[in-house]
């Protein structure tokens, strides 16, 4: 990939943002290239990485910090109830989780240890200390209004989660008992065979089917327990991150 | 390096190199001045000065050179009072941690 090629691509990723930004980025970037001389471009194009990757960094921060810049209460409001929503799994928050990601992302950088950096730290820093979220009597009233509000709609999704738990289990339960019992007909088929060995051709025949029926069963029983024992963990393990995640990043903070 | 860079801190070195340039610089050579100080990727830096545009902590102008226009950048005055904002700061912090570093000792 070329300069140019970069240059192309990077604009084609931003088309979703305002003509100025788009503008602005490429532009920089042109210079960026430019810049660093034909014997280097290489070498710059490396570093750099991706468009896609660059393109990602551009929006993450533009859309995380155009929050910050129209209303800064605003932005905590939405991300502490993205959080919340998410935490229970509410998909009825779709634009406020849309915006809490696009400025989680922002925060993915360079800036993974200060959550809420950005020009929140400025704005504390300049000394108007107007920090209207931070106020623990708010905060808590938040917290029981959001509890109120969600609490129903996260029985339900718990109901519907333990459901699907069990509706997994049971699946594979009865995969490994289908596979067991096709191992246990193989077996009895064998036996079949040589009860029919006054018919050798048909005993033979049915002693074969059997066998090969008890190797499949037992095969499938063997791999099926197997998977369980590889699928099941990582599940879990995954869920309990899921639901750790957003605990997790407020300790942080 | 062990430590992460905050984005405070990186706003602050951003700063700290566009101000040791009078009449400005550009973005080349802010990513090569910050990169040799700490490790951060080529593409974190234009958010940064993107958003220190914004927050009118820096200025742009475009200038000519080697027949195309190259974008300089420069500190401005709101810009300066952030800057030395951080580096006082950053003194407070240094001087805290090593406080706990040397046991309590005066530095």
């Amino acid at each position: 990939m070329n300069h140019m090629e970069f240059l192309t691509e990077l604009e084609r990723l931003l088309s979703g943002m305002p003509e100025e930004e788009r503008q602005a980025a490429v532009q920089y970037y042109a210079d960026y290239l430019a810049d660093a001389g034909v014997e280097n471009e290489a070498e710059a194009l490396r570093e750099l990485g991706s468009p896609e990757k660059v393109a990602e960094t551009i929006k993450a921060d533009y859309y995380g910090t155009e929050f910050d810049e129209t209303k800064f209460d605003r932005k905590n409001y939405m991300e502490k109830y993205g959080q919340r929503s998410e935490e229970q799994g509410q998909k009825n928050a779709a634009d406020s989780a849309g915006t809490q990601t696009a400025w989680e992302k922002s925060r993915d950088g360079v800036r993974k240890d200060v959550p809420g950096g950005g020009t929140g730290d400025g704005r504390e820093n300049n000394g108007t200390k107007k920090e209207p979220w931070t106020n623990n009597w708010l905060k808590l009233l938040l917290i029981v209004l959001i509890v109120i509000v969600a609490g129903p709609v996260a029985v339900g999704i718990a109901g519907v989660i333990l459901g699907l738990i069990i509706t997994i289990i049971a699946f594979f339960a009865c995969l490994v008992i289908t596979e067991v019992v096709l191992a246990i007909s193989g077996i009895i088929m064998v036996f079949a065979g040589f009860a029919l060995i006054v018919l050798p051709p048909a005993g033979m025949v049915v002693m074969g089917i059997g066998i090969l029926l008890f190797v499949l069963g037992l095969m499938a029983a063997v791999g099926t327990v197997k998977l369980c024992m590889i699928v099941f963990p990582a599940v879990f393990r995954g869920f309990v991150d899921l639901c750790r995640r957003p605990f997790h990043r407020k300790a942080v903070s | 390096m062990v430590f992460n860079t905050g984005a405070a801190l990186l706003d602050a070195i951003v700063l700290a190199v566009v101000s040791m340039e009078d009449s400005g610089t550009y973005g080349y050579r802010i990513t090569q001045d910050v990169r040799r100080v700490i490790d951060v990727s080529e593409s974190t830096l234009y958010p940064v000065l993107r958003r220190l545009q914004k927050d009118e902590c820096l200025e742009v102008y475009d200038r000519q050179f080697d027949g195309r226009n190259r974008r300089y950048y420069k500190v401005t005055a709101r810009g300066m009072v952030q800057l030395n904002l951080y580096k006082s700061e950053w003194k407070n912090y240094i001087q805290k941690i090593n406080e706990i570093f040397e046991g309590g000792v005066a530095v």
